[in-house]
């Protein structure tokens, strides 16, 4: 982390509780779901903007470019089956592989190319932040350690990692989507909404989590030895 | 300009950026039926009939299921209608609901036709404005979208044609099918490493980029942005006038009436309107043309 | 002042004692037109990268190179990359955006060019090069002709002194492929661009080209005109492998003892026949074969396709239109046509990866219908598609096989003898623990068709095996399939590559209007046809009609021996 990185952190740090601010003030607290979609837009700036205005590695730039639009085939590609998308397991592995940035930066153009595939909306800022959170956590240093080994391991036990991680992914997901559901539908955050929308959507968190732990664990692996080649061979 | 998708981006950007704020804003009954209005007809003028006809059954039916269920969360409101588990099932939570629901299929409409409009060259050309880099992300791969998908196409008829997997049982296909992604994967990869230099050879990465575009600011882009400059203002005195003050707990409040509040409300229907209006006129135009051909 | 001058030039890549390129001086001219040529693996792209700053490798180099009298090194970033133009390999590879307009656009914008400027030069490149018409298109629906066209245009709005291309018709099909050249040779004459310009396929460069360097093993052999060029090789090097890519009517120059000036071009190769071996009256000869007509028993047949229809999509035109053929086994046929005909579909639809919607096809006298989950793939039919880079899934070429053994259940001492035969008959050996994408064109062919054979199949089906691969992996090709004719394997190509046809074929085809004509034996095909012909029949023909290879021509010319003067 360098200055840089802090300050644009900074920045959001700040300008959120800014944004909510004035949205409580000068909509008398009852608009949340404008206010909602701006924050979720302003938290996707930091890791945005930093990317911006990081150095240009232009073999890495697209690199992050071919797994957004895998990620977007692969949601085009399993669009008949519902929920079940491979996008969560192939963000999470650029995560892991490429660092919190590159994840980031993954999951939330995944969200925006493949929502002008499927409709883009009020709900894309959310879906831009929370594939991004998921890429991201995914290559915090320390769980990016553990995760690595995971996906590489032999053992059933030594993949487990991996398949928590998959697991907690799905259920954040649904979290932070019902979040906006429940904004939209009542403007308001209505915590008894928000509950039956989670208790509701079981049968879809557990498809989540099944098809991330499923792909996680079927391609995690060779995408990983992939990247790791390309890493390699063109110094990355 | 015949079509309102031929106006400037950004200018297209403004507009559904107020349309969306303003819906989203309010829970003024007349504001979000002008607002639904507009985009209905705006989807009408750009789709086949069957489409619409099919969007309307299928959001006529989320109306009713959001009217009928927000009782059940919000209870409440001055006038019980009858109690169900002791909770009151209330008139001003039914109206809510389907406020919130002409809200909200309001918004899908407008969304409807933003992907219509806003395609992905516009879309890109305006990330590109703001953030470059991320914009060129975004072109490269709308790129790599169509071709990585004819390459899978290829990478799995030759694997078919090696006997790899052809049983028809769910998991070989499965299996199949993610065997081929990986391939795919390697294809991209090891390939995309020549666009970077192709990128490079091109002098990408050099102080001072530019970003070029094939749209151009035209003076009807600039009336437009204009008129909706003065239609924000506008609202900001109805708001100023309380004449978008609406509420339905603990009673639904009157309509605001008056002089006033019927020229707001006419001013947004005309904005709402606007691109139906525009789309139907081009249509009625070009057939007047296309007889004198 | 030339444009690049390179001073004693070596370059080593990291971890290898051998050097990449090797002591190379030389000096390029403003708007001289200079071919490199040489084997693959010669060099010739090394040196190539190494005069384009952006992309020069990692590795120790020794020399110098300058640009218009100034070091390489010391070149500013914005005249190093705007001043250079680099044209690479496949047409695919080098698009960047997604829009025609955007890829024009494209290095204008790195150079920070203002939009009103980026439109006047835009516009201008596109009507050179009549882009207009697309300019509007996504560039994933431009063919491969039209993306190539468009990487050069998308170079040239940069204004460059000097245009380096590295082999960038390898992947066009001939017709594309001449346009892109002809194009050249307009920048060449109307502009005064200096070009420098590495290819495999020299009938058409050879002719308009200033000077042609000929590389080897990384030194520089010869570096001169290309007639001085043409007679220094033969002085020299008689039977260097680099010999069998040049022009024909060069290549039978070689051969011959007449001392002459070479030719270049069909028209000169015509002229020097004439002056030195045509004789008073017409010799008849070889005579011309009767072909045995007789209709084959259908147990004699492999693949018969009677009546064939196919289209992708029922609202869509026919791809194919009562396709009748009869491919007899242990013959190696071909079917020859032009680009986007159907060819490539014919064979999807005979490997069944297509079905037709009327006819009827057998395979080894069974109906395909009748072989049922892939049992036509077990040692019956395999498919060699026109990019090898399909055909590989693992991280190894020894992997990929390993995992076609597991499929076929083959035992694992039975797999490693078939690897090892497979491996020796095409001579991959030193190919098998290495990356499928760390292989040149060449090898990753050999290594796909490896894996074809590893299915056993008794029938090969082959599309463009050509395509992108130089003069000697094609010879080192026609002599594996000559070799596996001889095991009993029947094979059906298909293929732009006349030339190629001509030397490995049984019998000929032509495919045409969505139906397969005229099939016949090479001899009496190629000496039928006036225009879809070798180059070696189409110089001699007035002579010998029925020469139809360089190595007829010559054959005929050493019997009837020289025109005594």
């Amino acid at each position: 982390m360098n200055w840089k990185k802090i300050g644009s952190f900074a920045i959001v740090i700040i300008l959120i509780p800014i944004t909510l601010a004035i949205g409580v003030v000068l909509f008398k607290g009852r608009k949340y779901n404008i206010i909602s979609i701006a924050v979720a837009l302003l938290a996707c700036v930091p890791n945005l903007l930093f990317f911006e205005k990081g150095k240009a590695d232009t073999r890495r730039m697209v690199v992050i470019a071919v797994m957004v639009a895998i990620a977007s085939v692969g949601r085009v590609l399993f669009s008949p089956v519902p929920s079940f998308k491979p996008v969560t397991a192939i963000v999470v592995v650029t995560g892991i592989y490429l660092g919190s940035e590159a994840g980031f930066f993954t999951g939330a153009l995944t969200a925006v190319i493949s929502n002008m595939f499927f409709g883009q909306g009020p709900w894309t800022p959310f879906q831009m932040f929370s594939w991004g959170i998921l890429g991201f956590i995914a290559g915090l240093p320390v769980l990016q350690k553990i995760l690595k080994s995971s996906v590489q391991g032999k053992t059933l036990a030594s993949r487990l990692p991996i398949v928590v991680y998959g697991a907690a992914a799905g259920v954040l997901y649904s979290m932070l989507m019902d979040v906006w559901s429940t904004l939209n539908m009542d403007g308001t955050f209505n915590l008894l909404r928000y509950l039956v929308l989670l208790g509701t959507g079981i049968p879809t968190t557990v498809i989540y989590i099944v098809s991330n732990i499923v792909f996680l664990l079927i391609a995690a692996k060779p995408i990983g030895t992939r990247i790791e080649r390309i890493k390699i061979k063109y110094g990355i | 300009m015949d079509h309102f998708s031929s106006y400037h981006p950004s200018v297209l950007l403004v507009y559904y950026v107020i349309v969306l704020l303003l819906t989203m804003f309010t829970v003024h009954p007349v504001l979000l039926v002008c607002s639904l209005l507009g985009g209905i007809l705006f989807f009408a003028a750009t789709n086949p009939l069957k489409a619409l006809g099919k969007n309307l059954i299928f959001y006529l039916f989320l109306f009713f299921l959001l009217a009928l269920t927000n009782p059940i969360f919000n209870h409440r409101g001055e006038t019980p209608l009858f109690f169900m588990n002791d909770n009151p099932v209330t008139l001003e939570a039914i109206l809510y609901g389907a406020g919130v629901s002409v809200m909200l299929i309001g918004i899908m409409f407008w969304c409807k036709c933003y992907n219509q409009v806003m395609t992905s060259d516009k879309f890109v050309y305006l990330f590109g404005k703001a953030i470059p880099k991320l914009s060129l992300v975004l072109s490269m791969a709308l790129r790599f979208i169509p071709v990585f998908k004819s390459q899978m196409k290829k990478i799995s008829q030759v694997q078919k044609t090696m006997g790899l997997y052809t049983s028809d049982s769910l998991t070989d296909r499965v299996i199949g099918s993610i065997r081929t992604l990986s391939a795919l994967l390697t294809w991209c990869l090891e390939n995309s490493i020549e666009t970077a230099d192709s990128m490079k050879a091109r002098g990408y990465g050099l102080k001072g980029r530019t970003n070029f575009s094939i749209f151009c600011f035209r003076m009807d882009d600039g009336i437009l942005l204009a008129a909706l400059g003065a239609f924000l203002c506008m609202s900001g005195v109805g708001y100023q006038q309380n004449v978008f003050e609406f509420y339905y707990y603990p009673s639904v409040s009157p309509i605001p009436t008056g002089a006033g509040a019927y020229l707001q409300y006419s001013i947004i229907l005309v904005m709402m309107l606007f691109p139906s209006i525009l789309e139907i006129k081009g249509r009625i135009q070009w057939k007047l043309l296309r007889a004198k051909i | 002042m030339e444009i690049i001058k390179s001073e004693d030039l070596s370059f080593t890549y990291p971890g290898q004692e051998k050097r990449a390129v090797d002591s190379v001086s030389f000096k390029i001219l403003p708007g001289e037109f200079v071919v490199i040529c040489g084997e693959s693996g010669c060099g010739k792209t090394t040196l190539l990268k190494l005069l384009k700053r952006e992309l020069s490798p990692n590795g120790t180099l020794e020399g110098e190179i300058y640009y218009m009298g100034t070091r390489l090194g010391e070149l500013d970033d914005r005249t190093a990359a705007c001043e250079i133009g680099y044209v690479m390999q496949n047409p695919e590879n080098q698009v960047v955006t997604d829009k025609v307009w955007h890829e024009l656009a494209f290095g204008l914008e790195n150079m920070g060019v203002p939009t009103p400027e980026i439109r006047r030069r835009v516009g201008e490149m596109a009507s050179f090069f009549g882009i207009h018409e697309w300019f509007q298109k996504e560039t994933s629906q431009l063919s491969g002709g039209q993306k190539q066209l468009l990487n050069l245009a998308s170079i040239m709005v940069m204004q460059p002194r000097i245009l380096i291309l590295d082999e960038p018709t390898s992947q066009l099909d001939p017709i594309a492929a001449a346009d892109f050249i002809n194009t050249l040779h307009k920048l060449n004459r109307e502009l005064g661009l200096t070009i420098l310009l590495v290819e495999h396929r020299l009938e058409e460069v050879f002719p308009i080209a200033d000077k042609v360097a000929v590389m080897d093993r990384g030194r520089l052999l010869l570096y001169d005109t290309p007639r001085i060029i043409g007679s220094e090789l033969k002085e020299k090097y008689q039977n260097h492998p680099m010999l069998l890519g040049l022009p024909s009517p060069m290549r039978i120059y070689q051969q011959l003892d007449a001392r002459d000036d070479c030719p270049l071009t069909i028209r000169e190769g015509r002229d020097f026949l004439t002056r030195n071996y045509q004789k008073e009256g017409r010799i008849q000869s070889p005579e011309r074969e009767k072909p045995v007509r007789h209709r084959e028993k259908e147990e004699e047949l492999a693949v018969h396709l009677k009546n064939i229809w196919f289209r992708y999509e029922r609202a869509l035109p026919d791809i194919l239109a009562g396709v009748d053929l009869r491919v007899r086994k242990g013959e190696i046929f071909s079917i020859l046509g032009g680009n986007g005909s159907g060819k490539t579909t014919l064979l999807s639809v005979i490997s069944g990866q297509n079905k037709a919607y009327r006819g009827g096809i057998k395979i080894f006298g069974k109906k395909i219908k009748e072989y049922k989950s892939g049992e036509l793939y077990r040692h019956n039919l395999a498919l060699l598609p026109q990019n090898p880079q399909t055909v590989f899934l693992k991280t190894s070429v020894a992997e990929d096989y390993k995992e076609i053994g597991k499929v076929m259940g083959y035992g694992k001492e039975e797999l490693e003898e078939d690897i090892a035969r497979i491996a020796g008959q095409l001579n991959i050996q030193e190919l098998l623990p290495k990356h499928p994408y760390d292989l040149s064109g060449g090898e990753q062919q050999k290594a796909a068709l490896g894996k074809m054979l590893l299915l056993k199949p008794r029938c090969l089906l082959l599309d463009e095996p050509t395509k992108g691969i130089d003069a000697y992996s094609k010879a080192v090709l026609r002599g594996i399939l000559d070799n596996l004719r001889k095991e009993g394997i029947t094979i059906l190509l298909v293929t732009h590559d006349v030339e190629f046809a001509a030397q490995i074929s049984d019998r000929c085809s032509l495919f045409f209007d969505r139906e397969v004509i005229s099939e016949d034996t090479p001899v009496s095909f190629f000496s039928n046809n006036n225009f879809y012909t070798t180059a070696a029949n189409r110089m001699a023909r007035h002579m010998y009609p029925y020469a139809i290879t360089c190595e007829d021509v010559v054959a005929l010319c050493r019997k009837y021996g020289r025109k005594s003067i």
